[in-house]
């Protein structure tokens, strides 16, 4: 089988509110931040991928929109509706089709612009459930619950990964919401829906992040060091939620298995350096952890409280402060990609973790992980 | 449209908009028959999958798990539900039914296998659990949406039998002044905790008859719990394959037997010592002496045993079950050698007659258990005075339950209630309920039996008490 690599990233600070940008504006930053990256002109990027979802960009039709800032005139343009990951995963194929060499992917979303819940509760069922009053928050609320009455995690188990998350951003440039809180911090925080406080819950942003995949005949061609694609898989789960298990996660756990087994991944928890995942409310950073294999079912919080997480541990997960620091619907995925990518190049600044050869980026499509989307990257081809 | 201007953005116009886009959505054939359903019948309905048996709520056209079209296999889920899953939305917005804070909840309707979602309401925040019981409310007037079930509420908890048990006196034997119903003028002894048996299976029962028939171990462990929360103190035991089949296997029915006495330690297990058909006299007793069960049936004369169309009365199945006077002697002085008490199956007069006449060489132990079966074609259908006849033809000190195949079920139980005797229900006799509905295993049948009992101010016994009752040996 070809490979394929990702040889140019870039992505905007991740804000509450954009005021001053649209999305284009958004778009030709990240854009050209990741060409300059990759050392390449947008003369040498033979087709463009856009991520995006009408509703969050307030237009129908909303793939053609950002086609001048991501350079695409005249250029092969498709779209992907949902997450960056999922862009770029199309982007993969196209690179393994051999009729493309550099795909541009792009996400952006401006969350500041709409109101999510109501996004949200209009992907629910509009017979049987949309009219109770789903949403995003309601969903993983009782999927929070679910995970807690299976496993016996407690409300300050969750909240030590706010706490991780918000002061890994503290060294993130890019990040919305850098803190230095507590678990109490957490606990005493508004409840918006139990058992999730308002610290649980990731932020409303603004974001575009773009990422640059070439096939192998051209990955080493330009200035940028190739960061290698060794496995990728996407798995759904069923659409109702009373077909699901929601306290487990069936789909993830079967795109990780056969991401590993495409990377050649015999025990991901030892071959596996850093992970930057969907932590959208802080307990699916633990139940993804999970699902992945990277801890056992039921005992990531343990890990978690004994360090295993931190930018320092032994595994780091989200040392660029996840989702909880900044959620640019869309994009989220994008900047997962992004992020490991550095992370391998050595290239994260700050934040950048002590060792790491391999590492997992993870996106998520649809309410409580309906979706998932597994990324294994390696500096080393 | 409005424009607007952020202080400190005054160069940055924003337009303020909305979309609001008409939409019609069709329901489709099976959504616009649910929502029809709960708004004219005021009932729920959900469809089965007939590959994998899995009732979806809400209904849909296809299986997610199989890919098989279901769009016509409705089946009524009840209207009452178990919580499996719950948030208290604490935050206003324009999509929500209700004001903030309230109870939203996946609800798994007690025929269904999916839950589906719902409002929550008529009880406190902190009062609702994963496992609550809860009923649907239905709207006072329709709207033509889901919420034409306004709200679902908690169901009243009736308490547990083992609750209700644990609040009275217990039942002991007083063997000095025990009157036999017979000596008290034909007046019953209605004092006795009445012992409510649930045959889980029988040989011939299978899942296409009812779904709920148990094969596996866990499937029988499972099953026998849920009798045994609902008042059963014994279930009856025909061991299955894992493909349905009756097997005579001993590792097999040791790790069903053992299933069941894991998940319910107290539990009574009564084993069958017929299997089923075409098993040989060797293979029929040496599973009961290599498991030695708390208690194991005997069965007392060689019979027809077949199926009959019970309209036409065309013959289907042929069968003669043998059951010689060498085999009620050998299997008899087996059991009783080995600790296992024998519950005397006695399918007519007959039966009762050769019992008694082998009983005189004495190796049955006090008391004698005999279980008054009715309805197998080949054996005597149930009448009243029939029955009278078969209770006033047992020993003095002997007890006596019942069970009836068919619709015979729970008019034979209610007679031997009201006479004093015990009762024996179970998808082995019967796969249905009263109203003619499956049962949706055999809890609900035994569940039907308590109500019996109440009726009749019995108590329902206790394990301890029916161990006692019936002169088993101590768990």
């Amino acid at each position: 089988m070809d490979r394929a690599a990702i040889i140019g990233v870039g992505m905007t600070k991740i804000e509450k509110s954009k005021v001053r940008e649209t999305f284009a504006d958004m778009a030709w930053e990240a854009v050209n931040k990741a060409l300059a990256d990759a050392g390449m002109s947008i003369d040498d990027i033979d087709n463009v991928v856009t991520t995006s979802s009408d509703f969050w960009d307030g237009r129908t039709i909303s793939c053609m929109a950002v086609g001048d800032a991501s350079g695409a005139a005249d250029k092969n343009t498709s779209c992907v509706e949902g997450d960056g990951t999922y862009g770029a995963f199309y982007g993969y194929t196209r690179a393994l089709s051999g009729s493309y060499k550099t795909t541009l992917v792009t996400g952006h979303s401006k969350g500041s612009q709409c109101i999510s819940s109501l996004i949200t509760n209009a992907s629910f069922d509009p017979i049987c459930e949309r009219g109770l009053g789903m949403d995003m928050i309601t969903a993983c609320a009782m999927q929070a619950n679910a995970y807690m009455n299976r496993t016996g995690l407690r409300p300050e188990d969750m909240a030590m990964v706010s706490v991780k998350n918000h002061g890994n951003a503290l060294k993130n440039p890019m990040a919305q919401l850098p803190m230095n809180i507590t678990v109490s911090d957490v606990i005493k925080s508004e409840m918006i829906a139990d058992p999730l406080h308002k610290l649980d819950c990731s932020p409303v942003s603004d974001g575009c992040c773009a990422v640059i995949i070439a096939h192998e005949s051209v990955a080493t061609k330009f200035k940028q060091k190739p960061v290698w694609i060794r496995g990728l898989s996407l798995c759904t789960d069923s659409f109702f939620f009373g077909d699901r298990d929601l306290a487990r996660s069936n789909a993830l756990v079967e795109a990780a298995k056969n991401a590993y087994k495409m990377a050649g991944i015999k025990d991901p928890k030892k071959e596996i350096d850093i992970v930057e995942l969907y932590d959208a409310f802080t307990y699916q950073e633990l139940l993804w952890l999970e699902e992945m294999g990277l801890a056992d079912y039921g005992k990531a919080a343990k890990l978690l409280e004994a360090g295993e997480f931190n930018i320092n541990g032994p595994l780091p997960v989200n040392p660029s402060g996840g989702l909880l620091s900044g959620h640019p619907v869309i994009a989220a995925g994008l900047y997962r990609i992004a992020e490991v990518v550095m992370q391998l190049r050595g290239d994260a600044g700050e934040h950048q973790v002590k060792k790491a050869k391999t590492g997992i980026a993870h996106g998520v499509n649809g309410l409580c992980g309906q979706s998932h989307c597994v990324w294994i990257l390696d500096k080393e081809r | 449209m409005t424009t607007k201007q952020k202080k400190g953005f005054e160069d940055s116009y924003v337009v303020e908009g909305k979309m609001a886009l008409p939409y019609t959505y069709f329901a489709g054939s099976v959504g616009s028959k649910f929502i029809t359903t709960v708004r004219d019948e005021k009932k729920i309905m959900g469809v089965r999958c007939p590959t994998c048996n899995l009732v979806y709520l809400p209904p849909r056209q296809v299986c997610d798990k199989d890919f098989t079209d279901i769009r016509d296999n409705w089946v009524d889920v009840g209207n009452s539900g178990t919580v499996t899953n719950f948030t208290v939305v604490r935050y206003d917005d324009k999509h929500m039914p209700r004001k903030a804070p309230f109870v939203l909840a996946l609800i798994k309707m007690e025929g269904a296998d999916t839950p589906f979602m719902h409002i929550l309401e008529e009880c406190k925040f902190e009062d609702v659990k994963i496992g609550m019981n809860v009923e649907a409310v239905f709207a006072k007037e329709t709207t033509n949406t889901i919420l034409d079930i306004d709200h679902f509420k908690p169901v009243a908890e009736r308490a547990s039998i083992q609750e209700r048990n644990a609040g009275r006196k217990k039942w002991v034997a007083d063997n000095e002044n025990a009157v036999h119903g017979k000596q008290k003028g034909g007046k019953p002894d209605m004092s006795k905790p009445v012992i409510i048996a649930a045959a889980l299976t029988g040989a011939a029962t299978m899942r296409n008859q009812n779904p709920s028939v148990p094969y596996t171990p866990a499937e029988f462990a499972t099953e026998a719990y849920k009798c045994w929360k609902a008042g059963a103190a014994m279930v009856h035991v025909h061991a299955r394959e894992d493909n349905g089949m009756p097997t005579h296997d001993h590792e097999r029915i040791r790790a069903t037997y053992n299933a069941i006495k894991d998940k319910c330690p107290e539990l009574i297990v009564n084993l069958s010592s017929a299997v089923g058909m075409g098993k040989t006299a060797e293979q029929r007793i040496s599973q009961i002496i290599a498991v030695k069960p708390d208690m194991a049936s005997l069965n007392t004369n060689t019979m027809n045993f077949s199926i009959v169309d019970r309209k036409t009365g065309k013959i289907f199945i042929e069968y003669v079950f043998e059951n010689t006077f060498t085999m009620l002697q050998e299997f008899g002085k087996a059991m009783e050698e080995n600790g296992v008490k024998p519950e005397i199956e006695c399918y007519d007069m007959g039966g009762l007659d050769n019992t008694l006449l082998i009983a005189k060489q004495g190796f049955f132990s006090e008391p004698m258990n005999f279980n008054f079966v009715w309805g197998v074609a080949g054996g005597q259908a149930f009448r009243s005075d029939a029955f009278i006849a078969m209770m006033n033809a047992i020993p003095a000190n002997a007890n006596f339950t019942t069970c009836g195949v068919g619709t015979d079920q729970f008019p034979c139980i209610m007679q031997s209630c009201i006479l004093g005797g015990h009762m024996r229900v179970g998808l082995e006799d019967n796969i249905k309920m009263p109203n003619g509905a499956l049962a949706k295993g055999s809890y609900e049948q035994v569940e039907v039996a308590v109500n019996i009992a109440d009726s009749l101010g019995r108590a329902v016994a206790t394990t301890d008490e029916a161990r006692a009752i019936m002169g088993l040996r101590k768990k």
